[in-house]
């Protein structure tokens, strides 16, 4: 059930009306039984993975905090990272681990047969494994203790505004939240219908637009000039953004109708001066947890090592990050890239803070914003490839091909440029309160209602919601 | 003023009241603006919307073509005129498919009926894909005017009448070329620029010649298949004489496509002249006619078109006794090459 269909919210508004009608202590059953319908509806099988994963994480919580010992602790601590980890490795790595290994084997001329697996990857898998480890290891260091309540635990795990594209929730955020009684509140439907406004604006007007260009030219790459390809990778940037943070405002909103606060996933990426910057405001829920799961703990046993000893955190901490997002050596290159950028940073950090101080600081962090975009642009030419000779293909093509940039008709172009524009306005307006009048947290709340009602309108206007657009590439 | 301060001070009632004022702005934007966008969509006089519309509500032409870019491009209606004296019109629309084709036709049929239909087909025609539905999109601004089209416009989605509630929904990503349909400079574009409703392309191929070694396995779509059997009945029950052409391409087949084999079944049950030019020696050797691998460029319609009434009228000859001809043969032929 994808967050932009009809189904969808049809789903919302059902599941909205009959969860206010309900008395309080009542709710949240029902928002159980509502998150595994919409797990299921997609798949039903998927439902006995994330039942069993419930259950033992749940069981193995308050094993640990009632572990007399150390040792028996870790031990509970290990049955979990085996569980949750050997799930998500032999559905989303399996085939990737055996091909490698089958590759190694060839290396050495010796023939062995493994099977691979035609299993398709059951939705969040990655996001819902990532918060109960996350769980799990709080109770383990005891910042956070076990829940006992088996109902509140599996709507931790499974509330659906969350289940399938994060954000990635800590149980000190979202279980205390769930203990509470909701009460309807008007606030709360306003706030969250507005976000879903803005996440649909992304997802449809922006994201979903640039895409009908990217698959154009990513089809017929060979045939593409540099510029068209240079042009499609720069906004190639925009529309993961407008994509992931789209569907995050869509969830977050979601949440909050229901009177729920889920973490921001993303704040203004685009106006980040450099990548350590971007990456405090990029997925933030997966380089939070990676941060405070990976990274602070690997820094802190490697404290002896000094400056290396980031360097080596902050290496395995992009390695997770890039293999995280799929099974390809592309995704580990991309978190390479990330990883060694940010060593720079740390190592140049000194020298560069000189620097800045004999520029001005409208060029230098203008400069520094552009640089960190491209610097993003760049690396996602990485990501969005599943092998290196792809990635290398567009590269290639950026500088070997001369010619005029494809676009079919001004129109194409327009919407895109329209709908990325307002979405970097907003963005920018947000960072710096460059403009007096805001319009949509306008003090007249008929400013604001028709504000929202412009965006919907332009929504209906230029979103595209489904294949009716295209655009030909052979003429 | 004093009503709205009591409402104000009320907490639900405040909210259900703005909750009012926001719907009815909502509702009043959407209503304007939408029925600004139908006056302006239908005022248009140039641009493929334009052509769609002229072709639903205004053409009177003996001869209409039907299609997707293999129509539009490839087909050129003043050759049509010149060799066989009947007014002809190019409905082709890049992208669309039998759904769209056949809601033209029932447009047509409601004014008029034409001599001659050229139905242009293409492999994978009846492949179940997605796009084929999305497409019917090109029909929503006719949802009103045209009942007729509204079953067809239902397969889009269960959803779709309700959607239609908005004004603005069967307008979603035309206002700029609304704009440039209404505006003069847009007649005078290369590509907006057409005849009779025929777009020529002027890019000529420089990639090699394509090979299709696929064994043409995929899943059918009978609801296509379903569209392309009442094309050809309503052709049969008015009376029209139909010919369905696949056109060239700068690829080499090796394996009869199973759409193809459909179409051509049901042709052949129905005694339509089916005209395959796929694997044609003369258009697999000659680059320079292609636009690109699927469509002809403007030298390669000329020629194209030429061979399509040459067939034409070998079917006339064939078939009916001279007299009894849809087409005028005695100036044709004085005329024919």
């Amino acid at each position: 059930m994808l967050f932009n269909s009809i189904i969808y919210f049809i789903f919302l508004a059902c599941s909205l009306i009959i969860y206010y009608v309900l008395t309080v202590k009542y709710r949240n059953y029902f928002l159980i039984l509502a998150s595994a319908f919409f797990y299921m509806y997609v798949k039903i099988e998927y439902i006995f993975i994330i039942i069993f994963i419930i259950l033992s994480n749940y069981l193995i919580g308050i094993k640990i905090e009632r572990a007399q010992t150390k040792n028996k602790r870790k031990q509970f601590l290990y049955l979990s990272l085996f569980i949750n980890l050997g799930i998500l490795i032999f559905f989303k790595y399996w085939n990737f681990l055996i091909e490698n290994l089958l590759g190694l084997f060839r290396l050495f001329h010796t023939n062995n047969s493994i099977p691979l697996i035609e299993i398709a990857l059951p939705l969040g898998l990655s996001y819902y494994i990532f918060q109960t480890i996350g769980y799990i290891y709080d109770i383990y260091r005891g910042s956070q203790k076990s829940e006992k309540n088996i109902f509140r635990f599996s709507l931790f795990t499974l509330f659906f505004p969350k289940l399938l594209v994060g954000p990635i929730e800590r149980a000190g955020r979202l279980l205390p939240q769930l203990a509470k009684n909701i009460y309807f509140d008007k606030e709360n439907i306003i706030e969250g219908g507005r976000r879903i406004a803005w996440g649909l604006f992304k997802k449809l007007v922006v994201a979903d637009r640039i895409s009908i260009y990217q698959t154009v030219v990513i089809n017929n790459l060979h045939e593409q000039s540099g510029i068209t390809i240079l042009f499609a990778s720069l906004i190639y940037t925009f529309q993961v953004y407008a994509d992931f943070s789209g569907y995050t405002d869509i969830a977050i909103g979601t949440a909050r109708l229901f009177g729920f606060n889920l973490m921001e996933n993303f704040k203004r990426p685009f106006t980040a001066k450099n990548l350590s910057d971007f990456w405090r405001r990029w997925h933030i829920s997966l380089s939070s947890w990676v941060n405070d799961y990976i990274y602070n703990p690997i820094s802190y046993t490697r404290r002896d090592w000094g400056n290396w000893g980031i360097y080596y955190a902050l290496l395995i901490s992009f390695v997770v990050i890039g293999i995280w997002h799929g099974a390809t050596w592309n995704f580990v290159l991309f978190g390479l890239l990330q990883a060694l950028a940010l060593i720079y940073e740390v190592a140049t950090r000194k020298g560069r803070r000189k620097i800045s101080k004999k520029i001005p600081s409208l060029i230098y962090n203008n400069l520094s914003v552009l640089l960190t975009y491209l610097y993003m642009s760049f690396s996602l030419i990485i990501f969005r490839t599943d092998t290196f000779s792809q990635a290398f293909d567009i590269l290639d093509g950026i500088f070997s091909r001369p010619g005029k940039l494809f676009f079919d008709k001004p129109s194409s172009l327009l919407f895109m440029l329209i709908g990325c524009g307002i979405m970097l306005i907003y963005d920018i307006q947000q960072e710096y309160k460059i403009f007096r009048i805001s319009l949509f947290t306008n003090k007249s709340w008929l400013v604001q209602q028709l504000s929202y009602a412009f965006l919907l309108i332009y929504i209906l206007l230029a979103g595209v919601f489904d294949g009716g657009q295209f655009i030909y590439f052979a003429f | 003023m004093k009503i709205i301060d009591r409402i104000k001070n009320w907490k639900s009632l405040n909210f259900l009241f703005k909750s009012l004022v926001f719907l009815v702005i909502l509702f009043l934007l959407d209503f304007g603006i939408g029925n600004f966008l139908k006056y302006w969509y239908f005022k248009q006089y140039s641009g493929y919307l334009y052509r769609t519309t002229y072709a639903i509500d205004s053409t009177q032409a003996g001869i209409v073509i039907f299609g997707s870019s293999t129509a539009n491009h490839q087909y050129i209606p003043d050759i049509f005129e010149k060799r066989l004296h009947i007014s002809c019109y190019n409905t082709g629309r890049d992208g669309n498919s039998i759904f769209f084709h056949y809601a033209i036709l029932e447009g047509i049929l409601k004014r008029y009926v034409p001599k001659i239909v050229i139905l242009t087909f293409d492999e994978e025609d009846f492949r179940k894909v997605q796009q084929s539905y999305d497409r019917i999109t090109s029909l929503l601004p006719y949802y009103d005017s045209h009942p007729e089209f509204r079953p067809i416009i239902q397969l889009k989605s269960p959803f779709e009448k309700y959607k239609l509630l908005s004004k603005i929904y069967p307008y979603n990503s035309l206002i700029f070329a609304i704009g440039a349909g209404n505006a003069e400079f847009n007649q005078h574009r290369e590509y907006i620029n057409d005849d009779n409703g025929y777009v020529p392309l002027r890019e000529t191929w420089k990639g090699k010649l394509g090979y299709d070694t696929s064994s043409s396995k995929y899943e059918l779509d009978y609801n296509t298949i379903k569209y392309f059997k009442a094309f050809t009945k309503a052709c049969f029950d008015s009376k029209i004489k139909l010919y369905i052409f696949y056109s060239p391409k700068y690829i080499r087949y090796k394996y009869e496509d199973q759409s193809i084999r459909i179409a051509k079944n049901i042709a052949k049950h129905n005694d339509i002249p089916f005209y395959e030019f796929t694997n044609n020696p003369y258009f697999l050797e000659r680059r320079d006619l292609y636009a690109d691998p699927g469509h002809l460029n403007e030298p390669g319609a000329k020629i194209y078109t030429q061979m399509v009434i040459d067939k034409i009228i070998q079917n006339e000859e064939q078939s009916r006794p001279t007299s009894d001809s849809i087409l005028p043969l005695n100036k044709y032929l004085s005329i024919r090459k």
